[in-house]
């Protein structure tokens, strides 16, 4: 699953991918933002300083979800009028990769859902209804947001945006889904919402005075 | 708990229904003479009237 | 400073430090617990409350001198173990409600474990409860008004009032204000509530647990004992258990009265012993006369002791007839005094006909041990112009179902009490409920 033998074009650092298919990367020795293309990895930026926030979660944190495991190996954080809160790039132990969404200790685990009936940006208002896998979703947020730090590996390019559109749907029981609307091409992803002690999260982060 | 107490009504209930138990309790005197049966009259029964009333108005 | 993984190599991740801080207004110390989560930081020493995420920490309430202090009786920084983790007790509110011209106050307390969350502890007249935010909004549309349902189980309403926010410490991690207030609504289903909190448009559900002052007090290791729980509180369990429950075991004991009394009862000799018709004539009848009076042959009274049933039959219309018994065993001398009397009138007035009394007379005699017996006979009735024939019949042995009546009404004592004790628990419970109506509406 990791591609040994990469190098930061800008320090020189070994760079490990811990997911095959990840687009783009932050060098952990000097900062710069990589994009993989098909020959070699290319720097186009430095991360800021990311935002401080409370979630005990960090890169390399570990857990469990349903019969799989998990690795948080990367991590974008969005800002809106209500605050910020992060979404982790898993690794997961079959090989596919996933989302954990992280706000103020409300946890939810969803994957893309490639080839799926998706509505225009446009056209969605606070709830409608949607169908998809034969389960009934209906829209309970359009949340407007900005990047506001990445971490680690992502499957997608993000150096390059600013501005992001979701639109989150519930089903009456813990499914959950999002429709994000960032980039030309809209993305639908699927799963539910979970509870922070069924994650069975391992290697959180320290706080001091905390035992973990 | 119940159980015990449920048992020991019905056995109450048992033992009062065997013995022909009763609330109504009836005027009991031994000692009576044979010579009752020679001569009814002499028996004071312990109602010394009638269960009613029966002086004049 | 980005976060980095733990493989860089002289870069190792400093963990997030409490921060020490000082009031901008009055210089005291301030402790912020929660780790970046916090919004709003109260001042203990000069009662403002600050902008956490202001680095100047600006002040955005004061409320010195508007309000009565009220000490938490957890401390601030206390920690404990609750619900299978430590956590810390961080911030405190006071919140007053006004029912029917009447203020009534509870206490919130904040908990927070920097992994697991925020918890909240609530306290009034002594009863706690543990509650956490609700992700998922309970249904309110199955069912009877004013009931919500969550996870197949169905709550129901209890109290709708505005919360109004009258004293705060410590820190949060939303935004507080002395005076500001919520519109709150209870849904209970003992030992659990639902609490839905409403403010301009949003609405926050919580769901809670009642829990006991001992329970608090152990976890974190408070001084003393808890306050005492006065009455009855909304989500406390009834300590009666199910009011249903008690009537299973009396149904399963009325089954074995039933089968008891039915074997019982066919069991019973239920023979008759002795019947014979006489004649008292009338004309003869004077008061206190004993020449009336005669005994029977005797009979035999068999089996074990048990009772014998004496019933005078007696053709009177308009008239009566006194019959003094007495059943004398004539080998042991003891003997059983029973007064009877047969009366029997009818007649015809404005409301039509009326009958007064009956031609039978029913008396039982307990315990009757066995032998032989006699009656001695003494009947009795107003002079008059004719006879009074009357029929005398003795039975041995037969059942009384007065018992079986009176053993019924023992075995349902129980549970009868047990009911009562639960339905007046559950009466006090609801007579605390009250002020408006469940706010109706679609929820976020």
């Amino acid at each position: 699953m990791s591609q040994p033998g990469a190098n930061c074009p800008n320090c020189g650092a070994p760079v490990r991918f811990r997911w095959s298919s990840s687009v783009q990367t932050v060098c952990e020795y000097c900062q710069s933002i990589l994009v993989r293309t098909d020959v070699d990895l290319r720097k186009v930026g430095t991360v800021a300083d990311l935002p401080r926030d409370g979630s005990p979660v960090q890169i390399g944190t570990e857990g469990r979800y349903r019969h799989l495991s998990f690795v948080t190996i990367g991590r974008v954080i969005y800002e809106y009028d209500q605050g910020l809160w992060s979404e982790w790039h898993l690794a997961m132990s079959d090989g596919k990769n996933g989302w954990l969404s992280d706000a103020q200790f409300e946890y939810a685990v969803t994957f893309a859902a490639p080839r799926r009936q998706m509505p225009a940006a446009g056209a969605v208002n606070v709830n409608q209804r949607y169908e998809w896998d034969g389960v009934q979703y209906t829209v309970t947020t359009i949340t407007d947001a900005r990047y506001r730090g990445i971490q680690g590996e992502l499957p997608f390019q993000t150096w390059d945006k600013e501005k992001a559109r979701f639109i989150d749907l519930r089903s009456a029981a813990a499914n959950c889904a999002t429709l994000d609307y960032s980039d030309a091409d809209p993305v639908l992803y699927l799963g539910e919402i979970v509870d922070g002690d069924a994650l069975q999260l391992k290697n959180l982060r320290s706080f001091e005075g905390w035992p973990s | 708990m119940y159980l015990a107490y449920g048992l020991f009504v019905l056995g109450l209930l048992s033992a009062a229904e065997y013995w022909g138990w009763s609330f109504n309790s009836v005027s009991q005197r031994k000692d009576v003479p044979r010579s009752v049966r020679d001569n009814p009259g002499s028996y004071r029964s312990v109602y010394g009237g009638y269960p009613h009333y029966t002086g004049g108005k | 400073m980005a976060v980095v993984s733990g493989d860089a190599p002289d870069r190792p991740a400093a963990p997030p430090k409490v921060q020490g801080l000082n009031c901008p207004k009055c210089g005291a110390a301030l402790s912020v617990r929660s780790f970046d989560h916090a919004v709003s930081i109260v001042c203990g020493s000069c009662h403002s409350i600050l902008d956490a995420k202001d680095p100047q920490l600006r002040i955005l309430q004061q409320f010195e001198g508007k309000v009565h202090e009220v000490q938490p009786l957890i401390p601030l920084g206390r920690r404990g173990r609750w619900h299978g983790a430590a956590y810390e007790l961080i911030g405190f509110q006071q919140r007053t409600i006004a029912v029917d011209g009447a203020h009534y106050s509870w206490h919130e307390y904040l908990l927070f474990n920097p992994f697991k969350g925020f918890r909240y502890l609530t306290q009034y007249d002594g009863h706690w409860n543990d509650s956490v935010t609700l992700r998922s909004v309970p249904d309110a549309t199955r069912g009877v008004i004013g009931t919500v349902t969550h996870e197949g189980v169905t709550y129901r309403h209890f109290q709708t009032a505005t919360a109004v926010t009258s004293f705060v410490l410590g820190e949060f991690p939303w935004e507080v204000r002395v005076g500001e207030s919520a519109r709150v609504s209870d849904y209970v289903a003992p030992p659990r509530v639902l609490s839905r909190e409403a403010t301009g448009n949003e609405a926050t559900w919580s769901i809670g647990q009642y829990t006991s002052g001992r329970d608090v007090w152990a976890a974190f290791a408070l001084p003393g004992s808890p306050p005492k729980a006065v009455g009855v509180y909304a989500n406390q369990p009834s300590p009666y258990g199910r009011a249903g429950r008690v009537w299973r075991p009396f149904l399963k004991m009325a089954g074995a009265l039933l089968v008891l009394m039915i074997v019982l009862s066919s069991l019973a000799l239920k023979s008759q012993v002795f019947k014979h018709t006489y004649t008292f004539d009338t004309r003869r009848a004077q008061p206190d006369q004993p020449e009336s009076s005669f005994v029977t042959e005797v009979f035999d009274l068999q089996g074990h002791t048990s009772n014998v049933e004496l019933t005078t039959e007696a053709s009177v219309s308009n008239n009566w007839i006194g019959v003094s018994y007495a059943l004398i065993n004539e080998d042991t001398g003891q003997a059983y005094d029973v007064g009877r009397e047969v009366s029997y009138y009818s007649g015809r007035d404005q409301d039509g006909a009326w009958t007064e009394g009956s031609t039978r007379d029913v008396a039982v005699i307990p315990s009757v041990p066995p032998g032989r017996y006699y009656l001695r006979v003494e009947p009795d009735a107003d002079p008059g112009p004719g006879t009074i024939r009357y029929t005398v019949i003795l039975r041995r042995d037969v059942p009384s179902f007065l018992l079986y009546g009176l053993a019924l009404l023992a075995l349902a004592i129980p549970p009868g009490f047990a009911t009562w004790r639960s339905m007046s628990f559950e009466q006090a419970r609801w007579a605390e409920s009250g002020g408006s109506a469940p706010d109706m509406g679609s929820d976020s």
